[in-house]
């Protein structure tokens, strides 16, 4: 395999060939689910993968995914021996998922009788049971963090083992959602086998593995000249975390990365341990905040695709917030601890690559769930992440109130929120001045203020309360983050993760971080 | 009759519609003054009467939002939210963008204002409006010159008492206003701030040019083409000026389903490819619309045609990257310096190089031989680009045409599929300068049977203008259950709207308009819509199942057991235009040598073959040509490649097909 060179024109018109069968799953899967969280927070990925599982193409709507989704199909390919019509499903952290609410599936593409390819799609389930609804809560282990699938058959022969589908609904809290979001996942693989199949009878006259691999090899190129763009040398930064939400301990996250010619190593071993509270990621979370950094450094056009790990070594010690080990609980790893990874590293490279590399951002997604029985007394829920100010650049501020880094995911409008939830929204917007003040000022983060019409329950998952984003290249650092209470007209700050109960009239205000600043003031 | 005048970047083009037949003339455009082209245009083509009814695709609106060449304006709006229209839906547009960056926000920090009040989702009002704000922010937009001002109130939809008051009393301080609850009486919040704010943006200069356009044109004759693909006076036009930001595409449209209609094949993709980008919309038998719409990058929820634009036309470059792949575009030459056969001194290869390499342009009719090409311009480039490619020249331009088409095949696909379509139930209707020199290949790699391609392909939007009815929408929010209960309510809403917009049109001239009634529907708990046609006197048990099916086109699944709600009822009036229908000629034999100017070599993927080349002035009905051909005509080149064939129908429409098929 990969022996056949492509010329110019193939090469491109293969990327859009590829491209357009991950996008098209894509779609199809979109369209299909019925969660909002699939459906418009559009929190999934879809693959398309070589016999040998490397990852030639993938619509990343999430770049959480980027990375880890390859360590999905590598587990099934170890643990099973997927045949014609056979779907493999997974979430465990441990053998290839990254959270438990994170489900895969896998399954095989026949070419001539042999499996020539696969194709593999991710959806963030909206619950996947443990001790919460939404399955985000912050636990001790994985046992309380969800139902956990190592890689089984979901469909043999393309018939639903009706027992293991039956076993996962049974451990769910919205099981008719439930299936009809793994319908539409399944949905999504076949489209995926469908065009695959429909590319090899139009383009006979390359076999497509050739083609796919000739791309990896195309963005192993880009990478390498990319690479060959950093000085050698090496670059090391740090940063903590504000605790794991059980102790007061600072998490510490270090990385080391060292450039040699086209090839670089990216060392986060001497990270703290694994702890208690559920902010730890495993590989596949660190090596997607890897892959997104360097992806970033890339031009538009380059295709996520096995080529683009070639150069690139992670190295993580086993049992540390980045690599984290059964039983440890991972909920937070994905949200909180994704957002670091690509922070430090960015940092890291900011010595490297002065005229690319912006401050840090928001470095925490601010997730805040509320939920109660509303005046019908049905039980209602809302969840959301909010934005922060995303850190300024050596070319342009940050901008103010913006996903930033591994989420994209979009508000929930105040007059929708207000309509569907006994809350009402009290001010919505720009946090003044809390971007970092520099050559290039960070972005403003963004305050959300929520009363509670009826007694509630908050629960925050968040980070940068005790230390703001810093700035670069002597930029002062953004405001750090403020969540508060007010009730009757006292504001109480709370803690970064927390959970509280409110009052009818109690009002939850949360104040996201501003971004760095780049460079200091002139003058 | 009516004359149909679209202003483009480069040129205005003018059609009139009568019996006898289509006049077409173009005068090239003036952004200065864009009104000056439109009566050049008028007075150049010589044959229309004042009775002539004149309906103008205008790009004021665009252009100014696209460039921000308006006066600022202001925004008032409840306390707590000065800001929704800078965080927007929180979202980025480039996922793996460093320097993440949006679009500037259309108003100014410093002309944001937020005053005392708050109306709850259900339209109790928590807070009485606070007048002193209102008169010290008007006092300060006085003294800074500001002329226009958007108001956005949370919840104003569901009643627009206090923003009402603020309007009232900003337009008695002498502000052009425009009110949310009037342009966008519907909820989501930064939907509706930002259509309200475009309007008011472009009030001023839409306003100002409609008043002089009609001024030197005649009053009561000017009509202006909306976005949603029908025609209203410029007076109404000047009410609710944001609904002209996609006048000019939306011609090309309205045209390309007349042109399927007439043909009996309603199933049209329009394919409208110029120098920068291309516009694709899938039309099934009747317009379709979309509420979720932005131009430059500013939310629009009123709505539009559903229009797709794909950054690759005639001017898209074409370079070899550090990876070694050909790749084309986003980058464009324009119109200056423009292709490197323009001899306006551009030195990259764009799409249109790769034509004339192929020699499938005749340099000396292009734009009917007003402009001459340069073809030993494009060697040059030519060879440093295919040097890098690795490839030979025509390799090369051949890999630049395959690229492009990739990438369009790519886009319409995605297109189809999203809106539950498959794109070989449809036929291509391929205009713009552009358009039919890829549309052949195209739509074999799509698996389309038929292209069409219609007489002056290059006016093909301003005929559309000439040719689309009356059409004004009226929507209002609902927000309840959809159950066998609602039917009394929603119809009493449906009959208030249709009162309003009888009234309307009736100001319009327009006598007896036809009124479609739609929901906005979504099982509960969803948070997007589907809007659905309620015919006259259908339940709401048939409405559901309406819904049903389209849900399940849409997104592959039905819930029975999920209760509906209806989210917005939509009344539009469309009062239908008498237009001659395009003349039908008699068959005049498959023999097209008539129209045969050249025999020469061209170059395909095929190989290098004798083509034909033909004059489409010439052709007659029921002329066939197999291909390799290419025919040239004032605004546009088709390119018939071998394998196809070109037949001349009895509407002169050029049709594209595979042989075997």
């Amino acid at each position: 395999m990969g022996t056949t060179k492509l010329d110019a024109v193939r090469l491109e018109v293969f990327k859009h060939l590829f491209a357009a069968v991950a996008e098209e799953m894509g779609v199809v899967l979109g369209r299909s689910s019925f969660s909002p969280n699939i459906k418009e927070r559009r929190d999934f990925s879809c693959g398309v993968f070589d016999g040998a599982g490397r990852l030639a193409a993938q619509a990343a709507h999430i770049p959480v995914h980027l990375g880890s989704m390859p360590l999905s199909v590598a587990a099934v390919l170890t643990d099973l021996d997927l045949g014609p019509g056979d779907v493999a499903v997974l979430n465990d952290p441990f053998r290839g998922g990254t959270h438990l609410p994170d489900i895969t599936m896998v399954q095989a593409v026949f070419i001539d009788g042999r499996r020539r390819f696969h194709v593999a799609n991710r959806a963030h389930h909206a619950d996947v049971g443990g001790v919460r609804p939404g399955s985000m809560s912050l636990t001790g282990s994985i046992f309380e963090e969800g139902l956990r699938i190592p890689p089984v058959l979901l469909a043999r022969a393309g018939e639903v083992s009706p027992g293991v589908l039956d076993l996962i609904l049974a451990n769910v809290r919205t099981p008719d959602e439930r299936r009809g979001d793994l319908d539409a996942q399944r949905a999504s693989l076949l489209s995926g086998e469908r065009r695959l199949l429909a590319l090899v009878q139009k383009y006979g006259e390359v076999p497509l593995e050739d083609a796919a691999s000739a791309l990896m090899d195309y963005t192993e190129r880009m990478v390498r000249s990319m690479i060959r763009g950093i000085p050698d040398g090496e670059y090391r930064a740090a940063d903590v975390m504000d605790d794991d939400g059980i102790s007061e301990h600072p998490v510490d996250l270090r990385v080391s990365v060292r450039v040699r010619g086209d090839r670089v190593a990216v060392d986060f071993s001497e990270s703290a341990d694994q702890v208690e509270g559920g902010v730890n990621a495993n590989r596949a979370v660190t090596l997607s905040g890897v892959l997104y950094v360097f992806r970033t450094l890339l031009p538009a056009e380059v295709p996520a695709n096995g080529g683009l790990l070639r150069p690139i070594e992670l190295i993580t010690r086993p049992g540390t917030v980045v690599d984290a080990v059964f039983p440890a609980a991972v909920a937070g790893g994905n949200v909180e601890t994704s957002q670091r990874v690509v922070d430090v590293l960015l940092r890291s490279l900011g010595a490297a690559l002065p005229d690319l590399i912006p401050a840090s951002s928001a470095g925490t997604m601010s997730n805040l769930s509320i939920g109660g029985l509303d005046l019908r007394g049905r039980p209602f829920c809302y969840y959301e992440t909010i934005a922060g100010g995303a850190g300024a650049g050596p070319r342009r501020d940050g901008c103010s109130g913006i996903q930033t880094h591994m989420t994209n995911t979009l508000n929930t409008p105040v007059e929708a929120l207000e309509h569907v939830c006994p809350l009402t929204v009290t001010a919505y917007r720009l946090r003044n001045r809390s971007g970092g003040r520099g050559a290039r000022h960070g972005g403003d983060g963004v305050i959300r203020e929520i009363r509670a019409e009826v007694p509630c329950r908050a629960s925050l998952l968040s980070d940068r309360v005790k230390n703001g984003p810093p700035g670069l290249a002597g930029g002062a650092p953004g405001r750090p983050a403020a969540p508060a209470v007010i009730r009757n007209g006292k504001r109480r700050r709370i803690a970064s993760k927390v959970d509280v109960d409110l009052s009818p009239g109690d009002r939850i205000r949360i104040e996201t971080p501003g971004g760095g600043a780049h460079s200091p003031p002139p003058g | 009759m009516r004359i149909g005048i679209d202003t483009g970047g480069t040129f205005t083009d003018i059609v009139r519609i009568a019996d006898e037949g289509v006049r077409v003339h173009k005068v090239p455009s003036t952004p200065d003054d864009p009104g000056r082209a439109v009566a050049d245009a008028l007075s150049g083509l010589g044959t229309a009467t004042p009775a002539d009814r004149l309906i103008h695709g205008t790009t004021v609106a665009t252009n100014a939002l696209l460039t921000r060449g308006a006066a600022p304006v202001a925004l008032v709006t409840t306390r707590g939210f000065r800001d929704v229209l800078v965080i927007g839906r929180q979202a980025r547009a480039d996922l793996y963008a460093l320097e993440p960056s949006r679009v500037e926000p259309l108003i100014g920090d410093q002309y944001r204002f937020e005053v005392s009040e708050r109306t709850l989702f259900d339209g109790t009002i928590e807070t009485v409006l606070e007048e002193d704000d209102l008169h010290r922010i008007g006092a300060r937009l006085l003294r800074a010159g500001i002329e226009s001002v958007a108001v956005c109130f949370l919840h104003s939809y569901a009643n627009p008492k206090n923003e009402r008051r603020a309007a009232a009393i900003l337009r008695k301080a002498g502000f052009i206003v425009t009110a949310s609850h009037e342009v966008l009486p519907e909820y989501r919040e930064v939907e509706r701030f930002s259509t309200t704010a475009v309007n008011a943006y472009v009030a001023p200069v839409v306003s100002d040019y409609l008043k002089r356009l009609s001024r030197r044109v005649g009053r009561d004759r000017l009509a202006v083409m909306q976005s949603n693909g029908g025609i209203v006076s410029w007076r109404a036009s000047v009410r609710a000026p944001v609904r002209t930001v996609l006048s000019g595409p939306a011609g090309g449209v309205v045209a390309a389903l007349r042109t399927g209609r007439e043909r009996g094949t309603p199933n049209v993709i329009s394919f409208d490819m110029g120098g920068t980008s291309t516009d694709v919309a899938l039309v099934t038998g009747e317009l379709s619309w979309t509420t979720e719409f932005s131009i430059a990058g500013l939310p629009v929820a009123l709505p539009v045609l559903d229009i797709l634009t794909v950054g690759a036309g005639g001017g898209s470059i074409a370079r070899v990257d550090a990876g070694g792949a050909l790749v084309v575009g986003p980058e464009s030459a324009g119109a200056v310096p423009g292709p490197a056969c323009y001899d306006r001194g551009g030195t990259d290869v764009a799409v249109t190089d790769a034509h004339v390499l192929l020699d499938r342009i005749p340099p000396s009719r292009f734009l009917g031989g007003r402009m001459r090409l340069a073809p030993d311009l494009v060697t040059g480039p030519f060879a440093r680009l295919s040097k890098a490619a690795g490839l030979s020249p025509a390799e090369t331009a051949l890999g630049i045409l395959r690229v492009v088409e990739a990438k369009m095949e790519r886009a319409i696909r995605r297109i189809s599929l999203e809106r539950g379509h498959d794109p070989t139930d449809f036929c291509l209707v391929s205009f713009g300068g552009a358009g039919a020199l890829h549309a052949a290949r195209l739509a074999e790699s799509l698996g389309i049977a038929e292209v069409v391609v219609p007489p002056d392909p290059g006016a093909f939007s301003a005929i559309g203008m000439a040719r689309a009815d009356v059409v004004q929408d009226l929507s209002v929010a609902v927000l309840r259950p959809f159950d066998g209960r609602c039917a009394k309510p929603l119809q009493a809403i449906a009959d208030r709207l249709s009162k309003r917009l009888a009234r309307s049109m009736a100001r319009d001239g327009s006598k007896n308009p036809r009124f479609t009634v739609a929901f906005d529907l979504r099982y509960a708990g969803q948070s997007f819509e589907i809007t659905v046609d309620r015919p006259a006197g259908a339940s709401p048990a048939e409405v559901a199942e309406a819904f049903a099916v389209a849900h399940e086109r849409l997104y592959g699944a039905r819930h029975p057991q999920r209760s509906l709600e209806v989210v917005a009822i939509r009344v539009r009036a469309v009062g239908e235009i008498r237009v001659a229908p395009t003349k039908r000629r008699r068959s005049a034999g498959l023999d097209p040598s008539r129209a045969l100017y050249e025999t020469t070599d061209a170059v395909f993927r095929e190989g290098t073959m004798p083509t034909r080349f033909f004059s489409r002035d010439r052709l007659r009905a029921g002329n066939l040509i197999e291909g390799p051909a290419v025919i040239t005509e004032e605004t546009a080149t088709a390119v018939v490649p071998p394998g196809h064939r070109a037949k001349v129908d009895a509407r002169l429409n050029l049709v594209l097909t595979r042989d075997g098929r």
